[in-house]
This record gives structure tokens, sequence and C-alpha cells, in this order.
């Protein structure tokens, strides 16, 4: 039997998650006064999407942009995170994210390299610039202190399985803690608790390298867990049906595209898109957000490859590039290309978009950040109804942190949730991966679901006969997996686990693809090819409730 | 396999295990050399490498990720 921590961890609010969200809450819920608790997977100083920097921060600085927030809204809402926004979710994050802005300054993480409020890249020219520029390298260093600080207890290498509900309300979450080579399963109690586990990768083959399953662009380390934590628990999901796709540097993957300053060229060096044609480091060249299969598009159709050329930049603005590359975190990839002679003043670099991902599809949250379940709440890339990715995190996470905190300043005592028969059951079956001494890896059931998910509900075509046929074999892969997978020590455990969490969230795409029928994105049905317009405001949600899955439809608010 | 520790200058501390977000390097144990036991996982984020007090950690991006570019102007692969 797995060993188990007798002695559980109370908490007032447990966080799920040491990103920027997870990290954000803790602070604000710290500084009202009730303990907190930050359950991390890895090390909160350099984990997640964010663990080693970024470059834009989305927000509305009136000093900048006016009095008027609407156009902000609009803009936002246009741009590559915005598709999917309940705007009520936009217009409070946009009313709040100068403060945020001025936190993060204040605490030194500098979000005005260059002595102004500088809104470079990701833009149109003509239009608002909605992207702010920051430099983002020491973020979870400098966020990690300011919640240490406030006497936040964080709990790393604890990565969370389950929560606990009794009645429909929170008391507690199950952990793991993969500290040593054996696991050790700790039970919290707890009042409240915020899901803030990120994106979520490896439910595709990575595009650019399909043998390679943690070359992403982000962190393959966040799986789902926190949509699959709420499915379980009976929290409603929306969006969860559109694909997303990130593009940037072909192969390797762990990087974007705002940060370059250049064009896209086709290989006779002519402009693929309609922006610009002298890149500036204001512009930057914005094809890709509108046109976002450009890369694909191109290749496809034999007028590829598509690269980026930077060689009609300004030495100026490429050693502004060079600069903002190194504090969005690709140090790693500077280093590669000072290695392998690749000096963007003379060569062009390939582009492509990556597998889809999840960022911006899960968890339906109302303005407190709260989802349907009683002190659940969830903020960050996990969230279906609103998206702005570092922006929206440490925005959103900052309002998870204060309504997690009020609610548990109004609830005295912990409930005991260890030892019930649930706990047990979720030991029990840690247990049997552990000890069952011949099986499929990890690995192999990821690269099967990996599969599934591009042949049946892939951004190709998915349609009703090959979403019900792919929903089957995904339920007959899962039984399987339930049944026979194996680990042999915490590691494993941990990634057999985030296995079990991506197959939940592959579910829950085939049965909300299956419920849209039209095509719209990336969410392309041979069935129903075009785009319904009377379908343009409508968000499909699913949640289960009794063991059976509710599917429904509701008007964007 | 991506981060190599150079055992001359390693002293041991075990901050890149500790910090490592894809645990590529499994339980460490104290005064040990880390070891990448796990070195598929890795993510490519450089964390180890900015992290390590000696800067005894070089990363060998794997072969599946090599940047693919051309000479502008000249794009048949010159």
């Amino acid at each position: 039997m797995i060993d188990i921590d007798r002695e559980p961890i109370e908490t007032d609010v447990l966080i799920v998650g040491g990103g920027i969200a997870g990290l954000m809450a803790a602070i604000n819920a710290a500084d009202r006064g009730v303990s907190v608790t930050i359950a991390e997977k890895a090390n909160t100083e350099r984990s997640g999407s964010g663990a080693t920097g970024n470059d834009h921060f989305c927000c509305y600085i009136p000093e900048v942009h006016g009095d008027d927030i609407k156009p902000i809204v609009k803009e936002v809402q246009n741009s590559l995170v915005g598709g999917y926004h309940d705007t009520t979710h936009t217009v409070k994050f946009l009313e709040q994210s100068f403060a945020r802005v001025k936190d993060w300054d204040s605490w030194g993480i500098s979000m005005k390299p260059k002595g102004t409020w500088e809104f470079t890249g990701h833009a149109f020219p003509g239009r608002p610039r909605v992207w702010l520029k920051y430099a983002g390298h020491n973020q979870k260093e400098v966020l990690t202190k300011q919640a240490k600080r406030r006497g936040v207890r964080v709990e790393n290498h604890l990565p969370i399985t389950d929560i606990i509900t009794n009645g429909g309300e929170i008391i507690g979450a199950i952990g793991l803690s993969v500290k040593r080579e054996r696991p050790v399963v700790r039970a919290i109690r707890t009042k409240s608790v915020i899901l803030a586990t990120g994106s979520t990768s490896r439910l595709y083959p990575p595009a650019g390298s399909p043998g390679w399953l943690f070359n992403t662009a982000f962190c393959p380390g966040c799986t789902g867990s926190g949509q699959a934590i709420a499915y379980r628990a009976g929290a409603k999901l929306v969006n969860m049906e559109f694909p997303n796709r990130h593009a940037g540097p072909k192969y390797f993957a762990r990087c974007g595209k705002a940060t370059w300053i250049g064009v896209y060229k086709d290989p006779h060096g002519k402009p693929i898109g309609p922006f610009v044609t002298k890149p500036t480091k204001e512009l930057g060249d914005i094809t890709a957000d509108v046109w976002n299969s450009v890369f694909t598009d191109m290749h496809k159709s034999g007028r590829g490859p598509a690269y980026l050329d930077c060689t009609e930049t300004s030495e100026e603005d490429i050693e502004y590039m060079m600069w903002g590359l190194k504090h969005e975190g690709n140090t790693a990839m500077l280093n590669y290309m000072d290695e392998e002679g690749i000096d963007v003043r003379k060569h062009m670099v390939e582009f492509m978009q990556y597998e889809p991902h999840l960022i911006g599809r899960g968890i339906e949250i109302d303005l407190n950040a709260e989802s349907n379940v009683g002190g659940l709440y969830a903020a960050g890339d996990l969230v279906g109804n609103f998206r702005a990715d570092i922006a929206g995190a440490a925005t959103f996470g900052w309002i998870a942190g204060e309504s997690a905190a009020e609610r548990a300043k109004n609830i005295t005592g912990f409930q005991k949730g260890e030892g019930s028969a649930f706990v047990e059951d979720r030991a029990e079956f840690y247990s049997a991966i552990l000890e069952r001494e011949s099986g499929p890896t990890w690995k192999e059931a990821n690269m099967a679901l990996q599969q599934i998910m591009r042949d049946y509900a892939g951004v190709e075509v998915r349609s009703e006969t090959l979403l019900r046929a792919g929903l089957k074999y995904l339920r007959d892969l899962r039984k399987k997996v339930l049944t026979t997978l194996m680990a042999d020590n915490a590691h494993t455990l941990m990634r057999s686990l985030e296995t079990i969490d991506l197959i939940e969230c592959g579910e829950m795409i085939f049965l909300t693809a299956m419920e849209r029928k039209e095509t719209r994105g990336l969410h392309v049905r041979s069935d129903f090819p075009f785009t319904n317009p009377l379908l343009q405001d409508k968000f499909i949600t699913i949640k289960q409730e009794a063991g059976k899955v509710q599917i429904e439809q509701r008007d964007r608010n | 396999m991506p981060p190599i520790i150079n055992k001359e200058k390693c002293n041991a501390c075990g901050i890149c295990a500790e910090i490592c977000p894809m645990d590529v390097f499994g339980v460490t144990d104290n005064g040990d050399i880390p070891v990448v036991t796990y070195p598929e996982e890795c993510w490519h984020c450089n964390s180890c490498v900015l992290d390590c007090p000696e800067e005894a950690i070089s990363l060998r991006v794997p072969l599946p990720a090599m940047m693919i570019y051309v000479e502008a102007g000249n794009s048949s692969g010159g």
C-alpha cells in the first residue's frame, strides 16, 4: 500500500499550482489575514509556463489609453486571446489590470524597463495597443518572495490530485508528495480551493517532433489537472471544444513569436501578410495573430516554407528584440543560436504552428473567480470564459485570492475529509499502479491518447462520425489505462496521474465538439462546414452531476 | 540528454534538481551530484543553467528541436 501521511495539512485557503495566478492569489489571500498554502508540483521559483519569464502584459492604463475603456475592451476581444470571453470578465480584468501592473513594478518586476509604459508588439497599425512590454525574467522569484514574506506556506513537489467535497462544498484535497522516490499521499483540510494549474500541454502529438513529448511551447508539466479535478468534483467547464494553437520557430517549440521583430516572408522574400513591410519594435508583424494557420497553410499549399525575416529590422530594434527574448525567458534558444551561428541579421528562421493545447478553455468562473461548486475557485490559463495569459492570471488570481479568503473567514473549523471512502479509494488506486509488475507506462498511455486526439478530435477535420468513433476509442483507452497502468516511483506515478487527467480533458473535448454543430475557429466540422451566426455568442458548457454528463448551451455574457 | 553537468565545477548543492519544472533529475540526495534521470522530459527552459551558482550546467538541445534557417535572400538552402 502507498504511504499515507496521517497528519493532515490545515489551511484556510489551498492554492493548487504556484504559477502566476496561484502566487497572486496567495499574496492577496494572505493580506486578508487567513492561512494560505500553495501546493506546487515542481518549485514555485521556476514552475509553469512563466518559469523563466514573459514578454507582454495585457492591460488598460488610463494615462496612456484615455478614460474610455470601451475601445480597449474591444481591442482585447479582437486580439489573439479574446475570442471566448464573457465581456463582463474582460471589463473587470481591464479595470483592475493597471493596479496589478503597479504591484509588480513596486515588487521588482520591471514593468517599464525602458522608463515609460511601452506598448510594443502584438499591435495593428492605427489601432489601440493593449500589450505592455515588460521584463519578466524574474517574475516567479519575485512573486514567490512576496508570498513567503506574507507567511504563505509553500509546499513544493506536492501535486494535488483531487479535491474533497461534502454536500457540494469544498472541505479538502488530496496531494501526492513526490519529494522522495517513494510517493506519499497527503490530505489537506481547507475551506476554499483555488485551482491554478495553467494551460494543458501533452494532449496532442507535438506538431514539430511527434516523438518528443516535452518539446512544447507551454509548460509540458501543465496537463489539464485543474480542469480534470474540477470536472470530477462537479464543476462546470466551458469552451472546451475550441482548439488553440501557438506558433513560433519551427521545431524549437519552447518559444513564441510576439517578441520577434521581422516580417513573415515566403521563400522568395515576399511578405506573406498585409500589415508591415518595414518591421519596427512598435508593430512587428502581427499576421500570425490574425491568420493563425499562416505557417501551416503556406506549407500545405506548397508555397512555403514561411520564414521570419529580420534582416530589414534596424540594429537598434534587433538589440531590443534580443533583450526582449532574454526577458521573455528564451535564453536556451539564444544560447543555441549563438552556438550554431544563427544570426537574425542575415538568416531567416522558419516558423511553424504548434500542436493544439488548452488555454482559456476550461473552468467557468463568475466575476469573483468562483465556480459552481461552493468554495472552488479558478484563475489563469485553465479558465474557460476568459483569457489574457499572464495578465489574466495575475488579475483574476488576485480576485480569486480575495474571494477565497473572504469565504474562509465565514467558516469556523475544518471538516475531516481524510479517512473517507473517497480518499481510501484514491490511495488504493495509486497503490495498484505502483504494485503492478507489468503493464503500460504513462508514456505509452500518453502517446496513445495523443494519436486518438489528433485523428478524431484534431484540427484538420471533425465530424459526428469521427468524434463518435474517437470518443469510443478514448473510453476504451481509459478503461485499459485505469486497470493496467504501471509506475515504479513517485515521478512516474505523478506522470501517470497527469495522463489520466489528460484523458479526462480529452473526453470533455469530444463531448463538447460533438455538440457544436458548426465550424468556428479551429473547430472544423466537415458535416457543418460553415460558421453559424446564430451560434456566435453561444457557449457550450459541460459538467457531471450524480455520474451523469450534462451539456448545455448558454448565452455569452 | 539536455542538461549536462560539469562534474568538475558542480558543488552538489542540488539547486538544479530542486527547481527543475520537469523534475528531469529525479530525486537527488544531499551531497550527490545530480543525475539526469529523465532526459526526454526536458523542456529546454534553461532554469538549471540560469540558477546554477557554479555555472556548471549547459544545455544540449536535442536534434528533434533543432532550429532551421536559411540565408536571407537565398532561401534555396545555401
